[in-house]
C-alpha cells in the first residue's frame, strides 16, 4: 500500500485484521483456509504460485490487504501471487465499501479474508489440477479470454457446450457482462467466476467491467446479501483497483503450465499439450463428446484462445452435432485421479453437496473438479452451478434420448411412408406382439387383484388365528410317553399308535441304558445281557391302550431298573380309564351343545333378518367388478354382450310395399288437406248449410263453455260470412262463402259426403281433434277433399311431371300456408281460448273436489 | 366361571348383532376349534375350549381373566361391550350407523329425511385425521 486512507475501507482491513489474528474464529468464520508454512504446497494452497512474471502494464495495488494476514504477507513476497491475491481481495474490498462503511465489524472483514484466502485456495487447486473451466454467468465471455482452460468449469459439460452454443440467453439469464467475450480475461477471478451464478442484484454498471468485476461482486453480494445495497457508489474505486486485470493473465498462464503438467501426469490431456495449438484439434473431439472430460479441457482449451470468431465458430460446429451417449465410467474413471487429488487438498464438502445435487457422473465430475472453489463464496454460487447443471442436463439428457431413438430401430419409429411399405405380414406379427402384450398386461393385472384378495383374506385369518396360539410354549408333536389325557375317542387310536411308538421309543432307550450299562461296567453278566438284548424289542403288551401309556410314563420314573420293570400287574384298570375318556368326551359334547344353544337363540334373534342377509351374501358374491370384465369372443359366456342386429326377413315386396305405404302417407294427407276446388257454386252452396251446422255447433259449444261467451262470438265470427270469406277468398283461393243458395240440395248431400271425410282430418296429425271446433277448417278440407276425389287419379300414376300435374300443385302446399294466416291466427286464438278455459275449468273442478273431499 | 344362561346369552347376542350382524355366527361356530363364552364376575369371556379347560383348574376367587373380555353385565343385567372384543368384531364390523327410522318408513319418508345416525364412531377422529383438520 502505497498510501494509506483510514477513510478506504480496503485499506483498513489489514489493519483491523492484524488485531483479529490472535482471536480463536468463530463458527461464522471458519473457513478453507489453510495455515501452512513456506512449503512449496502450503503457498500453493493458499494461492501463491512460483512467480511467472506476467505481463503488467500496473503493478499498483493501493490494498494492503497484502499484509493482512501473515501467510499474505508471504504470498506478497511472489509478485504473482501477491498480485493475485490483491486482485482478489482488491475485488471483494472494494465491494465490501460499496456496501458498508468503514463501520464493518471484524468478523465480517476476518470472514471476508478468509473468502478470499479461500477462493486463492480455490483458485490454486484449479490451478493444479486439470485445466477445466469453471462456468462463471461468464463464461461466455469467457470464450474470449485466453488462459481459460484454467478455469475449471464447475458447471456440467453439458451446460458448458450449452453455454457456448447460446451465448446470448445464457447471458441474458444471468444478467452479467458475458456480452462482451472480448474483455479482459481475468483468470484469478476463476473461482470467484461461481459467484457469477448467482443473481445479479444490480451491479447492472460493472458490466462493462472486465468480467471480474461483476463475477466478484456476485461474490462479495452473496456474503453480504442481507447488507449489500447493491450500491455502486465506489465504482471508480473498484474500477481502479481492477484495472490490473491483466496481471491475473499471467497467472492463468502459470496455471496453464500448471494444468499441462497436470495433465500430462493424469494421462488424460494428452491432446492438450499447448493450450493454444491444442485448441484446435482438442476442439474436433470436443463437439462430438459433449460430456467427457475431454471435452471439457477442450472447451478450456478452447476458451484459452482469444480468437472470439474462431471460437464461435467452434461452437457453432459445437451446436451441430447432437450430444454423444454418455462416455461412462471409463472415462470418468481417467478423472478420478484428478479428483481424488482434488480431494486432498480438500473440497470435499463443495464436491459432495455438487455430486448430490447433479445428475450422474458428469456432474461429479465436473463438481470434483471446480470444487472450488471459493468455500463460503461459492457454496451459494455452487447452488446456482447445480441449478445450472440440472437445468442443462436435462436437456442434454433430453437431446440423448432421442438421439438412441432415432438410432433405434427405424422401423417403430418409421415415418409414415415406411410404414405402408410394411408387409400385411408385418403389420400382423406387430398386431399378434400388441395383442400378446395385452394378454400379459391383463394376467398381470388379474394376478395383482389376486394377490391382494389373498392378502386381505390373509390379514384378516390371521386375526383370529394368534389368540389360540397365543403362547410362546412350542408345542411337539406329541412323541412323548405323556399323552394328553384329554383326548376324545377318535384320538384314542391315535393314542394308541402313539402309545406304541413311543413304547418301542422306550423300550430302546431302556435298552441302551441297559446296553450302556454293561459296557460301562466290566460285564460279568454278558451272559444275562445276551439274553436280555434278545428281549429288548420284543412286544410289551402292558404298555398298550391308555393305561399303558401311564404304566409306560410310570416305567419311565422308575428307569431302568430291573427291579422296577412295570408289567400288566401294574396296569390300571380300564373302567376308570374309560370313564375318565367318556368324561371327557361328556365335556366336548356339553360344549358342543353349548355351541348348538347358542346358535339357536342366534337364530331367534336374527331370524328375520337373516334371510335378507343371507340373499345379501350371495348378491355380494355375484358382484363382479365391471372393470376386470373384458370382452373376450373366444368365450362362449361372453356373447351375450354382443349386440344383436336383428335380421330382417322380410321380402323384398314387403319391403317395397312398406316404402310405399310410407311414401303413401304425405299424398293423403296433401290430398286431404291441400287440395283447391274450383267449383265455387259447389262450395257457396256447401257453406250455407254448413253454416247452419256451425252455428249449431257454435250453439252447442256456446253451452258447453259458460264463461267466455265473447270468445265463442269468436267462432261465429270465423264463420260469419263477412271478413273471413273474403280475406279467404281473397288469398288462398278458396272461395266458398257461408250464403251460398245455390245447390243447397247438392250441397247437402255433399256435406253429407264431407261430413264422412271430415271425420279424417279430425284424426289426422295435422288437426288435434280436442280443438277441432272451427267448422271453418272444415269446409275447405271436406270439400278439397270432395273435389279432389272428382278429380281423375290417372294422373298421378305418371313418373315425369307434366304441366298441370297435381304434384304441382300439392308439392307447394305442403309448405306453403295452407290458409290465410290471418284465419290461422284466429283459429289459433280461438284455440287458445278454448284451452285456456277447458284448462282452467280442470283446476276448478280439481281444487273442488280438493276441498270436497276433506270436507265430507 | 360358569356358562351364560339363555337370556344373558340372547343379550349379548343382541349387543353384538348390532355391530357384527349374523357373523356372530362365525364367532360361535368356528372352524378351528370350538370356542364358548363364558360369564365370571359379571364379565362374558370369549375363549377356546382348551383355556376353559385349563381355566377350570382355578379357584373363583383367583382366576382373574380367562380368554378375551368381550363385554360385563350391569346390575340391570344389560350387557355392556368391551373393547378388549375389538379383535373380535372388526373384521366382520358392520359400519357405523344406528337407524333413525323403522324400515318401512325409511322407504316412505322424502328424501332429506335422516334415516342413519351416524354415531359411536370414535375412531373416525384417528382414521381421518388426515383429512378432518
Amino acid at each position: 500500500m502505497l498510501k494509506y486512507d483510514p477513510s478506504k475501507y480496503s485499506h483498513n482491513i489489514r489493519k483491523l485484521d492484524r488485531d483479529d489474528a490472535d482471536r480463536s474464529t468463530p463458527v461464522s468464520q471458519l473457513t478453507w483456509q489453510v495455515e501452512g508454512g513456506d512449503d512449496d504446497i502450503s503457498r500453493k494452497r493458499r494461492g501463491e504460485f512460483p512467480s511467472y512474471e506476467p505481463r503488467r502494464p500496473k503493478k499498483s495495488r493501493p490494498l494492503g490487504a497484502d499484509t493482512c494476514k501473515a501467510p499474505d504477507r508471504k504470498r506478497s513476497e511472489q509478485k504473482n501471487s501477491s498480485d493475485l491475491i490483491q486482485s482478489k481481495r482488491f475485488s471483494i474490498g472494494p465491494t465490501r465499501t460499496d456496501a458498508q462503511g468503514d463501520l464493518d465489524s471484524d468478523e465480517e472483514i476476518c470472514r471476508l479474508m478468509a473468502a478470499q484466502d479461500s477462493s486463492h485456495h480455490a483458485l490454486q487447486q484449479e490451478a493444479e489440477e486439470s485445466p477445466l473451466e469453471v462456468v462463471g454467468l461468464e463464461y461466455s465471455v469467457k470464450s474470449g479470454r485466453k488462459g481459460d482452460e484454467d478455469e475449471y468449469d464447475s458447471a456440467d459439460t453439458d451446460e458448458l457446450i450449452a453455454s457456448r452454443r447460446n451465448l446470448s440467453p445464457l447471458s441474458n439469464e444471468r444478467s452479467k457482462g458475458r456480452s462482451q467475450p472480448g474483455e479482459e480475461k481475468v483468470k484469478a477471478v476463476l473461482p470467484l467466476q461461481t459467484l457469477s451464478f448467482k443473481e445479479d442484484s444490480g451491479l447492472e454498471k460493472k458490466r462493462t467491467k472486465t468480467r471480474v468485476l461483476p463475477v466478484l461482486q456476485h461474490g462479495d453480494e452473496e456474503e453480504e446479501e442481507e447488507e449489500e445495497s447493491a450500491g455502486s457508489s465506489s465504482d471508480s474505486e473498484y474500477e481502479a483497483m481492477f484495472s490490473n486485470v491483466t496481471r491475473l493473465e499471467l497467472s492463468l498462464a502459470d496455471l496453464q503450465r500448471l494444468a499441462e503438467e497436470d495433465s500430462q501426469a493424469a494421462g488424460i490431456l494428452g491432446s492438450e499439450g499447448d493450450p493454444a495449438l491444442a485448441a484446435g484439434p482438442s476442439e474436433q473431439p470436443a463437439p462430438k463428446k459433449g460430456t467427457s472430460p475431454e471435452e471439457i479441457l477442450a472447451a478450456i482449451l478452447e476458451d484459452s484462445d482469444d480468437d472470439r470468431p474462431r471460437k464461435r465458430k467452434k461452437r457453432k460446429g459445437v451446436t451441430l452435432p447432437p450430444l454423444p451417449a454418455f462416455q461412462g465410467t471409463r472415462s470418468l474413471q481417467e478423472t478420478d485421479d484428478l479428483l481424488r487429488r482434488e480431494e486432498e487438498e480438500g473440497g470435499g464438502d463443495q464436491m459432495d453437496s455438487r455430486t448430490t445435487e447433479t445428475e450422474g457422473q458428469e456432474g461429479e465430475k465436473n463438481g470434483a473438479l471446480s470444487q472450488s472453489p471459493v468455500a463460503s463464496e461459492s457454496s451459494s454460487s455452487s447452488e446456482e452451478d447445480e441449478e445450472e447443471r440440472t437445468t442443462e442436463t436435462p436437456a442434454a439428457e433430453a437431446l440423448l434420448p432421442s438421439q438412441i431413438f432415432s438410432d433405434e430401430g427405424s422401423g417403430e419409429a418409421a415415418p409414415p411412408t415406411l410404414r405402408r411399405k410394411l408387409n400385411a405380414e408385418e403389420e400382423e406379427e406387430l398386431q399378434r406382439k400388441a395383442n400378446l402384450r395385452r394378454l400379459s398386461a391383463l394376467q398381470q393385472r388379474q394376478k395383482k387383484v389376486e394377490e391382494q384378495k389373498k392378502l386381505i383374506q390373509g390379514a384378516l385369518a390371521n386375526l383370529d388365528a394368534p389368540p389360540p396360539k397365543a403362547g410362546k410354549r412350542i408345542v411337539f408333536d406329541s412323541d412323548d410317553e405323556e399323552e394328553n389325557p384329554s383326548q376324545t375317542a377318535s384320538s384314542i387310536i391315535q393314542s394308541v399308535e402313539e402309545a406304541a411308538g413311543t413304547r418301542a421309543v422306550a423300550n430302546q432307550r431302556a435298552a441302551k441304558d441297559k446296553f450302556s450299562a454293561p459296557q460301562l461296567f466290566d460285564s460279568s453278566e454278558d451272559e444275562d445281557g445276551a439274553e436280555e438284548e434278545e428281549n429288548r424289542f420284543d412286544l410289551r403288551p402292558q404298555f398298550e391302550g391308555q393305561a399303558g401309556q401311564k404304566l409306560m410314563a410310570l416305567q419311565y420314573r422308575f428307569g431302568t431298573d430291573e427291579r422296577f420293570r412295570m408289567d400288566e400287574r401294574f396296569l390300571e384298570e380300564e373302567e376308570p380309564d374309560g370313564e375318565a375318556e367318556s368324561g371327557l368326551a361328556v365335556e366336548d359334547e356339553a360344549l358342543e351343545e353349548e355351541k348348538k344353544k347358542n346358535l339357536s337363540i342366534l337364530q331367534n334373534l336374527l331370524g328375520s333378518s337373516k334371510q335378507p342377509s343371507s340373499r345379501t351374501p350371495s348378491k355380494a358374491a355375484k358382484f363382479r367388478d365391471v372393470s376386470t370384465l373384458h370382452y373376450d369372443p373366444s368365450r362362449e359366456e361372453h356373447t351375450a354382450f354382443e349386440t344383436k342386429t336383428i335380421q330382417t326377413t322380410e321380402s323384398k315386396a314387403a319391403r317395397r310395399k312398406k316404402r310405399e305405404e310410407a311414401q303413401k302417407l304425405p299424398e293423403v294427407s296433401s290430398d286431404i288437406f291441400y287440395e283447391v276446388s274450383g267449383d265455387l257454386k259447389a262450395v257457396f252452396g256447401q257453406t250455407k248449410e254448413e253454416l247452419s251446422e256451425a252455428e249449431e255447433e257454435n250453439n252447442w259449444d256456446q253451452e258447453e263453455e259458460e264463461e267466455d261467451g265473447g270468445e265463442e262470438e269468436e267462432l261465429q265470427t270465423s264463420l260469419l260470412p263477412d271478413d273471413p270469406i273474403t280475406t279467404k277468398e281473397e288469398s288462398s283461393g278458396f272461395k266458398f262463402s257461408f250464403f251460398g243458395v245455390d245447390g243447397e240440395t247438392s250441397s247437402r248431400e255433399t256435406t253429407e259426403y264431407k261430413v264422412e271425410n271430415i271425420q279424417a282430418p279430425k284424426v289426422s296429425w295435422q288437426q288435434d281433434p280436442r280443438f277441432h271446433d272451427s267448422s271453418s277448417d272444415e269446409e275447405p278440407e271436406s270439400q278439397s277433399r270432395e273435389a279432389k276425389a272428382e278429380e281423375p287419379p290417372s294422373t298421378m300414376d305418371l313418373f315425369f311431371f307434366y304441366p298441370g300435374d297435381s304434384r304441382l300443385k300439392d308439392g307447394p302446399t305442403l309448405f306453403c300456408r295452407s290458409g290465410q294466416l290471418e284465419e290461422q291466427r284466429e283459429d289459433w286464438e280461438e284455440r287458445r281460448t278454448m284451452l285456456r278455459r277447458e284448462v282452467r275449468k280442470k283446476h276448478k273442478d280439481a281444487r273442488r273436489k280438493l276441498k270436497a273431499a276433506p270436507k265430507s | 366361571m360358569r356358562p351364560l344362561t339363555d337370556e344373558e346369552t340372547k343379550a349379548m347376542f343382541e349387543k353384538l348383532s348390532k355391530y357384527i350382524g349374523e357373523n356372530i355366527k362365525l364367532l360361535v361356530d368356528r372352524p378351528d376349534g370350538t370356542y364358548c363364552f363364558r360369564l365370571h364376575h359379571d364379565r362374558v369371556y370369549y375363549m377356546s375350549e382348551k383355556i376353559l379347560k385349563l381355566a377350570t383348574n382355578f379357584s373363583r376367587d383367583k382366576l382373574i381373566s380367562v380368554g378375551t373380555c368381550f363385554g360385563k353385565f350391569t346390575k340391570t343385567q344389560k350387557f355392556r361391550l368391551h373393547i378388549t372384543a375389538l379383535d373380535f368384531l372388526a373384521p366382520y364390523a358392520k359400519g357405523f350407523g344406528v337407524a333413525a327410522k323403522t324400515t318401512q318408513e325409511c322407504r316412505r319418508v322424502d328424501p332429506l329425511s335422516i334415516v342413519v345416525f351416524h354415531q359411536a364412531d370414535v375412531g373416525e377422529f384417528i382414521r381421518n385425521e388426515d383429512t378432518l383438520t
